[in-house]
C-alpha cells in the first residue's frame, strides 16, 4: 500500500534519514519513469535500467532540490538526460536518433511477428504501437503532456528548451500520431482482407 | 499562418488568447469543416489522454533500494583501508630515517670543503651481502608477516562486500 503522504513530504522524511520513505516516492512514480524510459530504449531491460539509474541518481541529489518546481518535472528532467546519456552510448549518434527509419524498423519487426487480428486488438494497443514508432522527443513529449500532468511550460523546464518550441513540437508529434494510428488500422484492414 | 487543426488543437489545449477562444467557438458552431475537425480531434485529445502506462518488473523498487543502499556502504571502505596504508607508510618511512640517521652519525669528514670531501664508512661498519639478507631469518618471517596481512585484509575486504550486498 502507498504512502498518502505528499511527494515533498516523502522526501523531507528520506532527507532525515527515512529510507522507506524514498521506497514510498519510488513506487508512486515508477510506472510513468519506467514509461518515459520505454519512450527511448524500446525494450523493457534496458528501460528498467535507466528508470532505476535515475531513481539513484535522484536519490544522490535529493538534497539539492529546492522545491521550486514540481517533485515530478525534477525526476522528469533527470530521466529526460539519462535517456537522452543512454542513447548517446549505446552509439546511436544524433542523425540516427532523428532518423525515423530506425523506429520503422522496431514497427516492421512487430508487424511481422504479430498473429493476432484486429477484432482481438483494443483502440490502446494501435495507440502504443504508433507511440513506439515515434521519434523519442515526439513520444516523450506526448507521454509528458498526456500522462504526466505537466504544462507546456513544466515540459519545456524538463526538455530544456522553449515553450514556444515545445508547443510546436506537440502539435507535430500529435500530427505525427495520428498519421501513425491511421496507417496502422489501415494496413490491418487490408491484412483481413 | 496557422491550419484549422492548429487553431483547434490550440483550442483545446487552452493555450490561445481569449478573443481567439471566442472567435474559433464561433467558428465551430458555423463552419461545418471546423466542427467536424474539432469533433475528431476531441476523440483522439481523449484517447491519447486514456493510453496506459508501462508497468517495471515487480523487484523494481527493491532493485533501485538495493542499489542506493550498496552505494551508501561504498565510502566505508575508503576509509579504513586509507588508514592501514598510511600506517605502513610511517613504518617504512621511519625505519629509513633512523637508518639514515645511525649511517649519517657514523661518517667522518675530513680535509678542506674546497678541496673535496672524503666520505668513508667507518671501519666497524660492514655492508650484508644480499645473499646473507634474503636467508636471514628475520626476513623470512617478515615475508611470512607480509602474506599473513595480505591475507587478513583481502578477507576483511571480501567479508564487507559480503555484508554491503546482503544488507
Amino acid at each position: 500500500m502507498q504512502s498518502k503522504l505528499s511527494d515533498i513530504e516523502l522526501i523531507e522524511q528520506t532527507l532525515a534519514g527515512n529510507q522507506f520513505a524514498y521506497a514510498d516516492l519510488v513506487k508512486r512514480h515508477q510506472r510513468f519513469v519506467f514509461t518515459l524510459a520505454m519512450r527511448f530504449a524500446k525494450g523493457r531491460e534496458d528501460a528498467e535500467e535507466i528508470a532505476q539509474d535515475c531513481f539513484v541518481k535522484a536519490y544522490r541529489s535529493l538534497a539539492s532540490f529546492q522545491g521550486q518546481s514540481k517533485f515530478t518535472t525534477w525526476l522528469y528532467s533527470i530521466v529526460y538526460t539519462t535517456a537522452m546519456t543512454f542513447l548517446r552510448k549505446k552509439r546511436v549518434d544524433t542523425d540516427s536518433i532523428d532518423d525515423e527509419g530506425t523506429f520503422v524498423q522496431v514497427e516492421s519487426h512487430e508487424s511481422a511477428y504479430d498473429t493476432n487480428n484486429v477484432e482481438n486488438k483494443s483502440r490502446s494497443y494501435y495507440l502504443n504501437q504508433a507511440i513506439e514508432q515515434l521519434l523519442p522527443d515526439d513520444a516523450t513529449i506526448i507521454t509528458l503532456f498526456y500522462k504526466g500532468e505537466q504544462s507546456l511550460e513544466e515540459i519545456a523546464q524538463t526538455m530544456g528548451i522553449e515553450t514556444n518550441t515545445v508547443k510546436v513540437k506537440l502539435f507535430r508529434a500529435r500530427q505525427r500520431l495520428k498519421e501513425k494510428l491511421e496507417r496502422n488500422l489501415k494496413h490491418e484492414v487490408k491484412e483481413l482482407i | 499562418m496557422n491550419t484549422i487543426e492548429e487553431k483547434l488543437w490550440n483550442y483545446i489545449d487552452g493555450t490561445c488568447t481569449p478573443a481567439e477562444q471566442e472567435a474559433i467557438a464561433r467558428l465551430i458552431e458555423e463552419d461545418a469543416l471546423y466542427k467536424q475537425k474539432y469533433t475528431e480531434l476531441l476523440e483522439l485529445n481523449q484517447e491519447f489522454a486514456d493510453m496506459d502506462l508501462d508497468e517495471p518488473s515487480m523487484a523494481f523498487s527493491y532493485n533501485v533500494m538495493e542499489a542506493i543502499r550498496a552505494e551508501q556502504l561504498a565510502p566505508l571502505k575508503s576509509t579504513i583501508n586509507k588508514k592501514i596504508i598510511l600506517g605502513i607508510a610511517a613504518f617504512f618511512v621511519l625505519s629509513i630515517l633512523i637508518l639514515l640517521g645511525i649511517i649519517l652519525s657514523s661518517i667522518k669528514i675530513s680535509g678542506n670543503l674546497f678541496s673535496g670531501l672524503d666520505l668513508k664508512l667507518p671501519s666497524n661498519v660492514k655492508l650484508p651481502s644480499a645473499s646473507s639478507i634474503f636467508n636471514s631469518t628475520l626476513m623470512k618471517s617478515f615475508f611470512v608477516f607480509d602474506v599473513i596481512l595480505a591475507l587478513f585484509l583481502t578477507d576483511s575486504y571480501l567479508r564487507r562486500k559480503k555484508a554491503a550486498k546482503e544488507a
